[in-house]
């Protein structure tokens, strides 16, 4: 095999892609276009959406008041609008109010439960839901406080200690979570498809357009035709993938999903190293993408077979990455065999600062063994006279 | 320059068995001659040319090209043929100019030779107006031409050709049969597959008939008229695939 047939496939592979319109809207205008639009789409309808519960939020109504007059102050201190509708159930259904308060006096001891009435299935009056509970457990401390004044008490005496939380995580590990456990997963789901059409138009598509058997009598050995056509299909992968990155970073850093997401989404938590380490992990798992989708692709005659082969794989790798997306899993050696969840796992715990060198070297590993074995099938494919000439 | 020999092609089908598409075929093809392979579709004839070009291996016999062996040398065989079928098999998104470099380069040419060579083939088939510009722009004729120029670009002494004229109009299957017969003039060996009759025997010296999988004869025109008996291709053809043999006893019947 002569490294110049090798290099002289490789190109023509790559010219013959980027004059693909279907592969370069896979390759470059998902990545680079359809994911900023679709991030800045979601956030614009997300903040709406939240502004608009909010604003609705604000309105409910109060029941039996009289049972507990204070609750009226209470609730218009902490801003709510008060509507006078007597049938709270009604008003809620027809969103008249957000929610509905009533104070009831149980039986027996004479206490007093005070309800929130709520559709939970309602943003709005979700929202109202626990606006109004935090107003009452305010209320309540306020209450108990008086009552305890009056009886010349201190307020430790029921409350002997307050409870706050510290998040010693540092802001860049909050960031490495964000990025980590969406990065991986959009990431490699994104090779599949951005690797799908030039991988198939290197194929099946040479085979219905019958240039395969031209290229087939020309000198180049057939191992320097796979091994051209399988790094043309790894290129368009590993673009597709650098892309989807660069592209998801800028995207978050101009969509706006809300304090806390902005908070996390403004840092990338990655050096030079971290860059480079995601980088070396994403290689095999292209040359695995792109001679898997090769060889399964080589087995169709046409470009219509070869979507009907692909799209199940696709759909296939969706599971695996799912599970990665999953918080609080660790990369242990055995997990780090299974392929595709290890990548996405690993790129996580880079971005989280927290990878062990023994899973990178076991991921590394079996996902160069995978890529080889992958390598293997696309050779074998290509060298049956039944697949490559089968009509 | 070609010589056949015993060349065999069994597949095997799950419903048929063990099929013979090409069985113990043999025959030999010279310098500066034009062979056809004339037969009925599903003869054996496009099986025979991809055993000859290295792309299907034989399942019996051989074939030696150019002094090359097609099961001991199969890239010094490829390098020694230029291929070109009626599809073509042309790049629509690359130039004539990107095609005949890509090829060009496969056959191990590089730099400036190659590219005066590419000039040379373009000036030969009159291309230099559309070599520049892509493939799926170019008209039926055009994209002939580019591809004879493919199977030329790197001078080979053989020309392998499937049904190159098939369905092709008669202004661009004429220029096929001017790159044919310039081709033996220049002291190439053509072998050639073709189901048209009149395209055989205007431009074939010799000819073999196969049908089957195997070759009923083989010969000048006037071999085949004193063998059979019959003045046109056409009747002769269909003497010897026993067609017309068959067509009389069911009219006498």
């Amino acid at each position: 095999m002569s490294h110049s047939q090798v290099l002289t496939i490789y190109k023509k592979e790559m010219l013959d892609t980027i004059r693909d319109r279907r592969t370069l809207i896979s390759m470059i205008a998902v990545p680079l276009l359809a994911i900023p639009l679709l991030l800045l789409v979601m956030s614009r309808f997300v903040s709406s959406t939240e502004k608009k519960a909010g604003d609705e939020a604000v309105t409910i109504a109060v029941r039996n008041v009289r049972r507990l007059p204070e609750l009226l102050i209470a609730l218009s201190q902490a801003g709510f609008k008060l509507a006078s509708r007597d049938d709270l159930e009604a008003a809620i259904a027809k969103k008249e109010i957000a929610a509905g308060v009533e104070p009831v006096v149980l039986p027996g001891a004479g206490r007093i439960e005070v309800r929130v009435y709520s559709d939970l299935t309602r943003r709005s009056s979700g929202v109202a839901d626990v606006r109004i509970r935090a107003a009452l457990a305010r209320f309540k401390e306020n209450t108990m406080k008086l009552r305890l004044t009056e009886l010349g008490q201190p307020d430790s005496v029921i409350n002997p200690f307050t409870v706050k939380s510290v998040n010693l995580a540092p802001e860049k590990k909050m960031a490495g979570m964000f990025w980590g456990g969406m990065m991986g997963y959009c990431v490699v789901l994104l090779m599949f498809t951005g690797g799908m059409y030039p991988a198939i138009d290197m194929t099946a598509g040479e085979k219905e357009r019958r240039t395969l058997e031209v290229v087939l009598s020309s000198p180049a050995s057939r191992g320097a035709i796979i091994l051209g056509k399988v790094l043309a299909a790894t290129t368009a992968v590993l673009v597709t993938a650098i892309l989807a990155m660069v592209s998801l970073i800028v995207s978050f850093r101009f969509a706006d999903f809300g304090i806390q997401v902005g908070k996390a989404a403004g840092r990338v938590p990655l050096d030079a190293t971290g860059i480079a380490l995601v980088f070396v992990a994403l290689v095999p798992m292209a040359v695995l993408a792109a001679s898997l989708m090769v060889a399964i692709a080589l087995l169709a005659k046409s470009f219509k077979e070869a979507q009907s082969y692909l799209t199940p794989l696709v759909m296939a790798s969706i599971f695996p990455l799912l599970v990665g997306m999953l918080p609080g899993l660790q990369l242990t050696p055995v997990l780090a065999l299974i392929p595709l969840f290890n990548v996405c796992q690993l790129i996580k715990e880079i971005f989280l600062g927290e990878y062990s060198h023994l899973a990178f070297a076991i991921t590394m590993a079996s996902n160069i063994v995978y890529a080889g074995l992958a390598f293997f099938a696309a050779v074998r494919v290509f060298s049956k006279e039944s697949v490559l000439f089968r009509t | 320059m070609i010589q056949v020999q015993a060349l065999t092609k069994t597949f095997h089908d799950s419903k048929r068995g063990a099929v013979h598409a090409v069985d113990h075929i043999s025959f030999e093809v010279r310098s500066g001659e034009i062979f056809g392979l004339l037969g009925p579709n599903g003869a054996g004839k496009t099986t025979t040319l991809r055993m000859l070009a290295t792309v299907m291996s034989p399942s019996e016999g051989t074939a030696i090209l150019n002094g090359h062996d097609i099961l001991k040398e199969p890239e010094a065989v490829r390098s020694s043929i230029g291929f070109l079928s009626a599809d073509m098999g042309l790049y629509l998104r690359l130039s004539a100019r990107e095609v005949l470099k890509f090829f060009g380069e496969l056959n191990g040419m590089r730099g400036a030779p190659l590219g005066e060579r590419i000039e040379e083939i373009f000036s030969l088939l009159n291309m230099s107006g559309f070599g520049d510009t892509k493939i799926d722009s170019l008209s039926t004729g055009m994209r002939q031409r580019v591809a004879v120029a493919r199977a030329l670009v790197h001078d080979p002494p053989i020309l392998i050709l499937d049904e190159p004229a098939s369905g092709l109009d008669v202004p661009t299957a004429h220029v096929i049969e001017e790159f044919i017969l310039k081709a033996r003039d220049s002291g190439k060996a053509v072998l050639f597959s073709t189901h048209v009759m009149e395209e055989a025997e205007y431009l074939c010296d010799r000819i073999a008939v196969i049908h089957e999988g195997t070759v009923k004869i083989v010969g000048t025109m006037e071999d085949l008229r004193a063998a059979t008996g019959k003045q046109r291709l056409r009747e002769i053809f269909l003497a010897l695939l026993g067609i017309e043999n068959a067509a009389r006893r069911v009219h006498e019947s």
